[in-house]
């Protein structure tokens, strides 16, 4: 594997919480790799453990009752059984991460300014006067209109996509190379959503930084990420190219997800696809696929063997499953 | 980023806070005059309360002694204001051991939870089953001789387990937000956490609590004094010149009017301001 270019490898990561029902496996064993300047999107249902995952490669977890397996290496660091005075110093400077409501992820009895000012201060030892110059630049770049009044004001005076740009703007403070957001647009209004994530493109270029993306969210990561995880029940089913995914794609998951979407396409009073039956209960998980119960290509082999990732034509395309749907790059390409 | 510029209708104006109202400044007015009288009872043109002027025992109120006097001919009104050094210093002071100790411990034990807090907190709940006043009247019985010191400590003391409780659970309700894991992933260590992020927020929850504490702390002092186990007469305090007229009540009503209705007023802006700080700070979020 070539892991010198890459900035971020996991391998067989897994998280799992022991709760009073038993191990429950929010993350069971994933394995993908990030290069720098890319953008990843990761995407999956409510509980399919995409926020697990990305909270577990931040080393992000409660501090009991959690067990982390494998391997998450961000930039030669290796996050899993790391200390937390270990961590601290590749948060804010290595990674950083926006939240997905920007209502609560600010302190709201502190002037945004210094929200800003504290890591350039506290992480990269700058004094007052420098800090303030610093802070009032990243308002700028992330489109903060008249940043030096914006400074001094309270996150209770601004609204919801003010105060993403702000969370941003926090995040980008020690010029982290990977950029982690969860959610980032979930919080907000449709119209702003289309400007944070086009914001976040930008700073991504410009800055030089790597993205993952994780939404539920497929409109999210359909132009702006460069490769797509899809997650269900707590592991990887298929990953590939945005183009793959959303064409190419092979596991009848996948498949449904997209379908499930509302498409502009599609003439009025259609009712939307929807994939039946409900996400499996992670804590009585069969040995056959996650998805086997709900699968409309079902076979008794799904039910009784897990699909591992397999490797489909295109280079960096992987899914997991035994029935693999017909490719369809031949029909399209004709 | 032209386009940006249409946002800038979205930002709010800052909120001008609702006044506290009249009523508030008339209790801050009237608790920072009892304090005021506290400190400088010996400058203030006070009459000795310990002088007994046996020319005018048990006086109504008049002009020569303003509230009167009681059975020993000591002046009420020098003794009231006197009386309040004992119950303020009681107040703060005890306050001070129950917050420098039960605060520190409660944001400790929200914020790192795990053993430590389950530990501590099961403690704390078993001292907060038994009676702090039961505690404090047994303590006091048997430690002698009694001091004002002594009090503070002992009602200092048994106000930790509730300090704590409360201190904990606003911490907790807080410890849990995305700001707060915001700051760590930015690197925050956490006594930055605790002291940067945490104690801000709690802060206006905690001051409320502190101003109701005093009140009831100077209460448990009335009780304490009324049951003779305050400060030693003839030293007036609030709770024993109500405990000692007790017996003169039918001859001299005015000698437990004047320091019980001391005692109520304090009690009662104490806890008006406390409550009107806590409805003013209680920040649900701002609408957009």
């Amino acid at each position: 594997m070539i892991e010198d270019t890459k900035l971020l490898v996991v391998k067989d990561l897994a998280t799992t919480f022991a709760t009073a029902g038993g191990p429950l496996a929010a993350v069971g064993g994933v394995s993908f790799d990030l290069g720098p300047n890319e953008t990843l999107g990761i995407v999956g249902e409510s509980g399919s453990g995409k926020t697990v995952l990305s909270r577990t490669i931040m080393g992000l977890q409660p501090r009991s009752n959690v067990t982390v397996t494998g391997s998450a290496i961000l930039n030669g660091f290796e996050v899993v059984g790391a200390s937390e005075r270990a961590k601290r110093q590749i948060w804010g400077t290595e990674v950083a991460m926006v939240f997905q409501d920007p209502m609560t992820s600010l302190n709201p009895v502190m002037r945004i300014g210094k929200q800003i000012d504290e890591s350039l201060r506290v992480r990269l030892g700058m004094n007052r006067a420098d800090a303030k110059a610093r802070a009032i630049e990243l308002l700028e770049l992330v489109g903060i209109p008249s940043p030096e009044m914006r400074y001094q004001v309270y996150p209770g005076q601004m609204s919801g996509g003010m105060r993403q740009r702000v969370v941003i703007a926090i995040a980008l403070a020690g010029s982290p190379k990977l950029l982690m957001a969860d959610e980032p647009t979930t919080g907000l209004d449709v119209t702003i959503q289309a400007q944070i994530l086009n914001l976040l493109d930008e700073l991504k270029d410009r800055l030089k930084m790597s993205v993952i993306l994780v939404t539920h969210d497929l409109g999210v990561v359909a132009t702006r990420t460069s490769r797509i995880i899809v997650m269900y029940a707590g592991r990887i089913v298929e990953m590939g190219s945005t183009r793959d995914v959303f064409q190419n794609h092979r596991m009848p998951y996948t498949r449904a997800l997209l379908e499930s979407s509302p498409k502009v396409s599609n003439p009025s009073h259609t009712r939307l696809t929807t994939i039946p039956g409900r996400p499996p209960n992670l804590l009585k998980l069969s040995d056959g696929c996650s998805f086997a119960p709900r699968c409309a290509y079902v076979t008794d082999r799904c039910r009784s063997q897990r699909p591992e990732l397999e490797p489909g034509e295109e280079s960096g395309h992987f899914f997991a499953c035994w029935n693999p749907l017909p490719t369809t790059r031949g029909v399209r390409s004709s | 980023m032209s386009e940006l510029l249409d946002e800038v209708s979205l930002v709010e104006r800052p909120e001008k806070n609702k006044p506290l109202g009249v009523l508030f400044w008339i209790c801050v007015g009237w608790i920072t005059l009892n304090i005021i009288g506290a400190i400088f009872a010996n400058v203030l043109p006070l009459q000795n309360p310990l002088f007994e002027d046996f020319n005018a025992i048990n006086a109504g109120p008049g002009l020569h002694h303003l509230f009167g006097t009681d059975d020993l001919g000591r002046d009420i009104f020098a003794r009231v204001v006197y009386g309040s050094r004992v119950s303020i210093a009681v107040g703060a002071g005890s306050m001070l051991i129950g917050f420098g100790i039960g605060a520190p411990l409660g944001m400790l034990a929200a914020y790192r939870r795990g053993r430590f807090d389950a530990i501590l907190t099961a403690i704390m709940y078993v001292l907060l089953a038994f009676p702090a006043i039961i505690a404090t009247i047994a303590v006091l019985s048997f430690w002698a001789p009694r001091s004002l010191l002594k009090i503070i400590l002992v009602i200092g003391l048994a106000s930790v387990p509730l300090v704590y409780r409360v201190i904990r659970t606003a911490t907790m309700a807080i410890a849990t937000k995305d700001y707060i894991i915001a700051a760590k992933v930015q690197g925050a260590t956490d006594g930055r956490i605790l002291v940067k992020e945490l104690l801000p927020n709690i802060a206006p929850i905690a001051v409320s609590f502190l101003l109701i504490g005093i009140a009831t702390v100077i209460t448990l002092e009335g009780a304490l004094a009324f049951l003779g186990l305050s400060v030693n007469p003839p030293t007036p305090s609030w709770g024993n010149m109500i405990n000692e007229s007790r017996t003169v009540m039918a001859e001299n009503p005015w000698l437990v009017i004047f320091p019980s209705l001391a005692l109520c007023l304090f009690l009662l802006g104490l806890n008006f301001i406390g409550d009107r700080l806590r409805s003013h700070f209680d920040v649900t979020e701002v609408k957009l």
